[in-house]
Formats: structure tokens, sequence, C-alpha cells
């Protein structure tokens, strides 16, 4: 190996140490976007189980009530 | 070495050991010099924390001691601020208050008669009841409480407040904010005010008969895979064994169920050198557990403190109490419908749109805000119906959007859109494609333009959205103090019902 090819290789290196690094931040951002999904589906379960057996009974009454209960009770 | 007193504050021997301050008497403060201070000439210059700050104008004695109060560093008559009126960290009501170890300032248990005391322990047995019996969780007791039962027999002198913690089944976070939902709902049917700070963690709010209300923070405690996470923002190593079943301690002579190993928790909780009194202490949280706790849990609140604090402090009466021109521009353009001001601030806007019977709501996601409507629409004697509105918390839009669908209004917000967060952003779409398709309201949006709030982006996330830009304008124009901005722009958009667009 030439010193011109080690000094070519050594200079991949460092730049692809760089580019890891950046890899690694938008790995992590990503990773944060996935765990905001817990509370997103939390939120989607609760509403679910509480509004949607009432909702799909078709009583206005009863929808109202049930809609109301459920604001009050966030 | 000696210690000097100014208003910039303390400056202190550099040095590991916590150091305890005292104004006019009482406990204030607590700090460790190397770990809260700046090199400065003569030692280390320790500032005031910020939540002290406004308190700190006038004439009082100050002293500044070591954590058992035997060595005295400091101990003179000092003049802060204009150095008029006496020197006292008190609330309005004149209760002492002092700064907690996560930097607020609350009356500490020093400052508190046994009655009180008395009553906030009641208290604490009687949400460890009403969670096991009606909300389905075994709480325990935990933080200050625990250590102070546990080391001292006694409340802590320094703490505030008392926390409960439940350790849930659940492995998945998903279930364990499912779970906390649920729990809230049976504590408020059991006439608790609760106030939620994140998916895994509420506040019981228990008012005193010496006019205060004491925060009973109730924390989710819960395992994934191997790591232990405990509400704060603790985790680590800790076994359920060492939790379950649990063991009984007394304070005070009340009794609460407390983790099996009280041990294990406080030296998990505190390090290992639980047993020393630090009044100082902080939290040395690892990192990775935090972010993991705020990416599960967290997000939805984020600045909900900075508004609250605006609108409960003296910086609200810059906020103009007349119509915005934004509202005078908006008002001719609007049908018999209701209006909607969402993000409502003070409720200028929504108290001039109510003022000739126009039904009117305002909702913010600010209790702070929400409490100036209703007092000001009281004394103006208008009807604005007030709500709560947490753009970040899905379930709070999809309510709202549910309740406009059946009762359709338009929508109106002025300076909102520039202070969302993308995610917040996105659920303002959603809850105007809800509101307005099956009614036929407009959206009205006033907002100040930046690279991500451009005209062609809001256009753009509008139509994305299902919703046509009607009107668009951009200009010089005002921000929410009515001072002079240079990039504007106003929009009105509307959603074409649900059967026309199937047309089209």
């Amino acid at each position: 190996m030439t010193t011109t090819d080690l000094a070519r290789r050594v200079r991949t290196r460092i730049r692809d140490r760089g580019t890891l690094r950046d890899r690694v931040r938008v790995l992590e951002a990503e990773v944060q976007e996935n765990r905001q999904l817990n509370r997103r589906i939390a939120e989607l379960t609760d509403v679910v189980a509480e509004l949607l057996v009432p909702l799909e009974a078709r009583d206005h009454a009863r929808v109202d009530e049930v809609l109301d209960r459920f604001r009050t009770g966030l | 070495m000696a210690v000097a007193v100014s208003d910039e504050g303390l400056l202190v021997p550099p040095g590991r050991q916590p150091l305890v301050v005292e104004i006019g008497g009482h406990y204030v403060w607590s700090l460790t010099p190397l770990r809260d201070g700046r090199p400065a000439a003569g030692g280390v210059l320790v500032p005031w924390p910020g939540v002290l700050r406004p308190h700190l104008s006038g004439r009082g004695r100050i002293r500044v001691t070591d954590a058992t109060g035997a060595a005295v560093l400091y101990d003179d008559e000092v003049a802060l601020g204009t150095g008029e009126g006496v020197l006292a960290v008190v609330d309005g009501s004149g209760h002492r208050l002092s700064v907690d170890k996560v930097g607020h300032l609350a009356r500490s248990f020093a400052a508190t008669d046994e009655a009180v005391r008395d009553e906030i322990l009641a208290g604490t047995r009687r949400a460890v009841d009403d969670l096991r019996e009606h909300a389905g969780v075994a709480a325990y007791l935990n933080y200050g409480a625990l250590l102070g039962a546990v080391r001292e027999g006694r409340m802590l002198a320094h703490d505030s407040d008392t926390d409960l913690c439940y350790l849930s089944e659940h492995g998945s976070p998903a279930d364990v904010v499912t779970e906390s939902y649920r729990i809230t709902r049976a504590m408020r049917a059991r006439g608790w005010r609760v106030l939620r700070m994140s998916g895994g963690d509420v506040k019981l709010l228990l008012p005193l008969s010496d006019g205060r209300v004491c925060h009973i923070d109730v924390f989710a405690a819960f395992h994934v895979g191997e790591t232990f996470f405990q509400l704060g923002n603790r985790s680590g190593d800790l076994p359920r064994s060492a939790i379950e079943p649990f063991s009984t301690i007394a304070l005070h002579g009340h009794e609460f169920p407390a983790p099996r190993d009280p041990e294990a928790m406080l030296a998990f909780l505190y390090g290992p050198h639980w047993r020393t009194p630090d009044p100082s202490f902080k939290y040395a949280d690892p990192a990775s557990g935090v972010r993991r706790l705020d990416g599960w849990l967290r997000g939805f609140r984020t600045d909900m403190g900075r508004w609250t604090e605006l609108y409960n402090g003296p910086r609200r009466a810059a906020i103009p109490r007349g119509p915005s021109p934004f509202a005078q521009w908006v008002e001719p353009q609007l049908s018999d419908l209701p209006v909607l001001d969402v993000g409502a601030g003070t409720g200028r806007d929504a108290l001039w749109f109510a003022r000739s019977g126009r039904r009117t709501g305002a909702v913010d996601f600010s209790r702070g805000s929400l409490n100036v409507i209703r007092r000001r629409a009281r004394r103006l004697r208008r009807e604005v119906a007030v709500d709560q509105l947490i753009l970040g918390e899905l379930r709070s839009t999809l309510v709202h959007g549910t309740r406009l669908a059946r009762d359709p209004h338009h929508l109106y917000a002025r300076h909102l859109v520039d202070c969302l967060d993308p995610a917040a952003l996105e659920q303002l779409w959603l809850l105007a494609r809800m509101a307005l398709r099956p009614g036929g309201g407009r959206l009205f949006l006033e907002f100040s333009t930046s690279p991500t709030t451009s005209p062609e982006v809001i256009r753009a996330a509008i139509e994305a959205a299902g919703g046509i830009v009607e009107r668009l304008t951009t200009g010089r124009g005002e921000d929410m103090f009515d001072l002079p901005v240079p990039d504007v722009c106003r929009i009105r958009a509307a959603w074409p019902a649900p059967d026309s667009e199937e047309l089209r």
C-alpha cells in the first residue's frame, strides 16, 4: 500500500465516523418519535374503550351523556 | 473564609457539603457550592434561584449554616433590591415559602402547623384508600415522606408535599398510560380535583383549612424489561420483590403502605448516603431513562407552565382588553353560527364576540387563561362557554371535535399557529376537519410568519387536511400585546362536507 493509499483510507475512515455520528443522531430522533406512539396508542385505546360502545348504540341522549362524562374525566 | 451576600447571590467557600439559607429565621433554600455555583473572586458565587428573586427586596436577617445548623457561616442584617420593607419569602396570604428539591417555591412542613400537617397526612391516607378501592391500584408512600418516616420518624422539615406511587402490572408504556387515564376518572368520580402532569403521573389537589391547596402526587412505577421506572424521572435496578408485598410505616400517628424493603427504595431514590441529611439534594437521573420517559409519557404540556405564569402574573396587564384588529376583521365575515376562540388567552376577543349575544366559546390549554376568561365574563355579564382544550393530547382534540361536529361553530385562532409545536399543529387541522365539515363553519387564523409557519406551509397543511383556503392576506400586523410585527398572515379556510367531496 502506498502512502497515498494509506492517507486516502484514513481520510475515508474519518469521514465515515462523522457520517456514523450523524446517523446515530438521526436514529435517536427516530427512536424518540416511535416512543411517542405509546401515548398516542393509549389515547386511542381510551377513546375506543370508553366511547365506541355507546356511540355505536346511536342513542343520542346517551351519546351526549357519555361524551360529557368523558370530557370532564380527561 | 467568609460568606458574602448580594443581589446576585451568595459568595461561599468552595465545597461539596450542602449549606442551608434562612431569611428572617425561616428556611428558604439549600445549596451545594460546587454543584450550584461558579468560580468567582473570593470563592464560589451561587446565584439566587429565579423563583426566589421576586421576593428578594427589603431588609432582613440572612443566616447561612451547614446542613445540621451547628456551623454558622453567615448571620447578619442585609439590604437587598431597593432595601425598603421587610425581606420575607411569603405567598399572598403571608405563608412562609421555601425552594423545594425540584426548584419550585412551596410551603414546607417546617412552616406548617401540626393540625394542617395532620390534614395532609389524613388526606394522603384517604387517597391511598380511594386508589385501592376505586381505582384498583395499590399505592405506597414514597419519596420525602418515606425518607422522613424511615430516617427521622417524622415529616422532613424541608419537604412540602406527599408522594404516592403504585407499581403497575403493565410492562408496556402505552398500557401504563391507559391505566393512568382510568385512575384519573375513578379519582374524579370520588370527588378529587386531579391535574395530569404526564401520561404516568397526576396530582390530587387537597384543600387545607389554612386556605392552601396541598398537592399529592400519584406516580406510576413499572418495569420495562429488567429496568425499573418510577415517575418523576427515576430509572435503574429495583426488583419487584423490593416493593411487594408492602410493609407498613407510621408517620405522625398515620399508617401507610410502604415498599417491602424501604431501605432499598431509599437507596434507589437518594443513593447510598440517604441516611445523611442533605437538604440541597438533587436527583442524578440516568439520561437514557429520562429520554425514555419523555418519549413515552410527556410532550403535551411542555409550555403550559410558562403560559399559566403569564396569565397569573403581572405581565398579563400588558395584553390589551379590547378587541384585536383581527377580531374586527373577522366579525363581518361570520355567519350566524357560534364562534369558538381556540387558544383564547385572556379572552379579549371571545368576550368581544359575545357582547351582542352571539354564542361564543373559549378554549385554551392553560388553566390560568380559563380562570381569567371566566372572571372577566362574570364581571362583564357575558356568556362565554369556557373549556380546556389540549391540542397536544389527542383525546382532548377528539372529544372537542366530536362535540363541534354535532354543534357547528366557526373556529377563530389568533397567534395560535405560531405557538404550537408540529404535533399540536397537526391536531389543530384535525380539529378543524372534524368541526367544520358537517356544519359549514370557517376557520379564521392570524399568525406571525416564520420558515415553519410561512403562508405556503400553512396553506399546504390546511389543504392536506382536506380544507380550502378561501382568503389569504399578508402584511404588517400586531402581536398578542398589539405591538407591531412586520409579517403577519390572515387566512379564512373552509372544509367541504364529506358528501360534496365524494361527488367531485
